[in-house]
């Protein structure tokens, strides 16, 4: 029996760290903690509840927009405040832009490598390589002569003997498994996907002002002024502007991104047996197509123990259940008290010590719905879709397992997404309903817009005494939501109880492990020096859990690294 | 020479909002006809090569791990960040300057010249107030931003 630890070798910056017992080459036993203190949401008591998206926005560099948005929907919550309809569409078309962004990103740019042996596209044949990629997509950017400048820039780096972006990789490694050609059409999309997810980004900075942090977010609407003959405003130019830049992004995720996640799916077909992990899934409904919040273009929803068909829908903010069923447990997080609070109630008072895997051991605290871990994510947001029936969800996920099907000559099913590639393949069908969706709230947007309708803020009017509200979003990295106390307009308690808390929980007050935890166990591991198989299921959450702090550090100390006790 | 001084870095976390800081002072001291982004781009992490697409100067104004006294300032040049090797990626959260001039590099769309004006933090604890040493050292750094800017005399070249 071994232990091994992936672990950011600095406190300082605070990242997610992985304990494993590793016996007979498989993980019998896991852990994950997060090494550093959040309590940020301290920073907003006494403040004015329409200044808190500027602040909450900061929690994190990636989610920027994410924590704006779920902090204006807590405070309209509480006041029980209509939107107008222009508010809703611009908030929605901004969300979309930000998740197709992050997706494509998560996918090229943080966990292919963990898939792709860049030395392998040494061996690649470039004109087969085109010839592979041209029978999945229709993509123009697949020619023999893409292929061979990539691999031509591949071979620089290796031959300059830097690895350049890639030298974090486990190159080599006896879990890889893609043929050369393969490896090289990754390594061409992974420089493509550099540029179309920029096209994304592009479309927030036209709506939210600028970025990474948006300005046109308030409580009651947003700061857009729309006039559709108005060169500084919202206008028509703009509009089309941003359906150019959206199409384009459509494109690259119709036919790339999703062939990409079918064909590396198709190379590991044995990834669909590992990494299950809690399959509890919970999903907000997201998308609202009216002011006042009740009705959505993604459904929400609980799965208990993975079973579809007793899926129970959330219905929107007000959702009683939902209010009721979300808590927070300390028993093994660096926080005094110990049992489950409700976020209303919620506490973040540090109470550190060492690491003790039968102790307390993360500063993430255990969030629970009915009392049950849950696991979060584009997957839960896949399934409760499936399982509601919405159009969208089931076309786009039917035809990746027709894909995958293909490509692994297996048969495909839905119950396969239940484990690490699940998630990825969860990830890319949720980016592809994102696009059709996009285009729908353009055209909702540039309809109303063109009915006559300017309107784009109500004033909130805070009472006296003391009200509370719940804000969600249905986020890149799954269920987000924002719990406020307000009294007499000022804020009393704030809660952001976020993704990756779901997914990163640690152990509750009854033992029961969390999503990431659970996940590993039964993973085989090759190379303990080189825990690969680790860094697969763990990457496929997407975690984001610790941008809190950004520092440079000349010495590189600020990365991870494995120890194996 | 297309130019972009960026602050990094998290307002809520102490020092390590001193990029930003800096970003801010400056909002009214740069020359008016300095043709020049000037952004706080906050923790941008893998986002980061979307703001230095297109530049060909870029300073960054940072906390740095140096071991000095708090409110120190010290520059690094383009070599000094990208000897610093990516190491293995558990969060997103992870890649850094460093990562995003690697990627770029790579993809032949990097910036070529690179500064990075870096602050040493005395503290990092939640707070959205800098401590006083490194509130002092905000004229220092800004200085030292300003005088990269004036090594090339001729924004438009």
């Amino acid at each position: 029996m071994t232990r091994v630890v992936i672990d950011p070798i600095t406190r300082i910056e605070g990242h997610l760290r992985i304990d494993v017992e590793v016996d007979q080459g498989h993980v019998q036993k896991a852990w994950a903690s997060s090494t550093m203190f959040r309590g940020i949401e301290k920073i907003l008591v006494g403040r004015d509840p329409r200044e808190a998206w500027l602040f909450t926005q900061r929690f994190c560099g990636v989610c920027t927009t994410v924590h704006a948005l779920a902090s204006v929907r807590a405070v309209e919550d509480s006041l029980d405040l209509e939107i107008p309809l222009n508010a809703q569409y611009i908030r929605n078309l901004i969300l979309i832009a930000h998740a197709l962004h992050d997706h494509i990103v998560h996918f090229y740019h943080l966990s292919a490598l963990d898939w792709v042996d860049v030395t392998q596209v040494l061996k690649a044949d470039p004109k087969k390589a085109s010839s592979i990629a041209e029978s999945l997509s229709d993509w123009t950017g697949n020619s023999t002569k893409q292929m061979a400048a990539v691999k031509t820039r591949v071979k620089g780096l290796v031959d300059s003997g830097q690895l350049g972006p890639f030298a974090h990789g486990y190159w080599g490694h006896p879990a890889m498994k893609l043929a050369p050609e393969v490896n090289l059409i990754a390594v061409s999309h992974y420089l493509q996907a550099l540029e179309y997810q920029r096209y994304s980004n592009q479309v927030v900075a036209m709506l939210g002002g600028k970025t990474p942090h948006i300005q046109n977010v308030a409580v009651g609407g947003v700061s857009n002024a729309i006039n559709i003959d108005s060169s500084a405003t919202l206008n028509v130019d703009r509009l089309v502007q941003m359906k150019v830049l959206l199409e384009k992004v459509i494109g690259f995720v119709q036919n790339v991104y999703v062939p990409d996640v079918c064909t590396v799916a198709g190379f590991y077909p044995e990834w669909f047996g590992y990494g299950k992990g809690v399959t509890n899934y919970l999903s907000v409904p997201d998308l609202p197509l009216d002011g006042k919040n009740t009705k959505f273009d993604l459904p929400g929803g609980f799965i208990p123990n993975g079973d579809l068909s007793k899926m129970i829908p959330i219905t929107g903010q007000k959702d009683e259940r939902w209010r009721k069923a979300v808590t927070e447990d300390s028993a093994h997080s660096w926080y005094k008290g110990g049992g489950p609070l409700h976020p209303w109630k919620g506490e973040t008072d540090p109470n550190f010590s060492d690491w003790k895997e039968d102790g307390k051991y993360s500063w993430v605290k255990a969030p629970r719905y009915d009392g049950q871990p849950a696991q979060v994510g584009p997957l839960a947001n896949v399934l409760v879709g499936y399982a509601a029936g919405n159009p969208l969800m089931v076309k786009w996920t039917d035809a990746a397992l027709a894909k995958i099907s293909t490509i692994a000559n297996v048969k495909a099913t839905p119950a396969m997404l239940h484990s690490t590639l699940g998630r990825h393949g969860a990830r890319a069908v949720r980016t592809a309903v994102l696009g059709d969706l996009a285009m729908k709230h353009l055209a909702l947007l540039t309809d109303n817009i063109l009915k006559g309708d300017t309107t784009i803020y109500n004033k909130p009017e805070f009472p006296k005494g003391e009200i509370q509200g719940v804000g969600f979003h249905e986020a890149p990295r799954g269920t987000l939501s924002h719990w406020v106390v307000i009294d007499n307009g000022v804020i009393k308690n704030y809660q952001a109880v976020v993704p990756t808390t779901w997914n990163a929980s640690p152990r509750d007050t009854s033992g029961a492990i969390g999503p990431y935890e659970s996940s590993l166990l039964g993973t085989p591991i090759a190379d303990q020096q080189h825990p690969l198989e680790v860094l697969r299921t763990i990457h496929s959450f997407d975690p984001c859990m610790a941008c809190a702090v950004h520092m440079f550090d000349p010495s590189g100390n600020n990365v991870a690294r494995v120890k194996v006790l | 020479m297309k130019t972009a001084i960026y602050g990094i870095g998290n307002i809520l976390m102490g020092d390590d909002g001193i990029g930003p800081a800096v970003v801010r002072y400056l909002e009214s001291r740069l020359p008016a006809d300095a043709d020049v982004t000037l952004e706080d781009l906050g923790t941008p992490s893998l986002d980061l090569p979307n703001y230095l697409a297109g530049y060909d100067r870029v300073i960054f104004v940072d906390a740095v791990a140096v071991a000095a006294p708090p409110g120190s300032v010290r520059l690094f040049t383009r070599k000094e960040i990208i000897a610093v090797s990516p190491g293995i990626r558990v969060s997103p959260h992870e890649p850094s300057i460093n990562d995003a001039l690697i990627v770029m590099d790579f993809a032949g769309d990097a910036p070529s010249e690179v500064t990075l004006v870096g602050v040493v933090p005395e503290t990092l604890e939640g707070g959205i107030e800098l401590s006083d040493a490194v509130s002092r050292a905000i004229p220092a750094a800004a200085a030292a931003v300003m005088a990269e800017l004036a090594r090339n005399p001729n924004p438009q070249m």
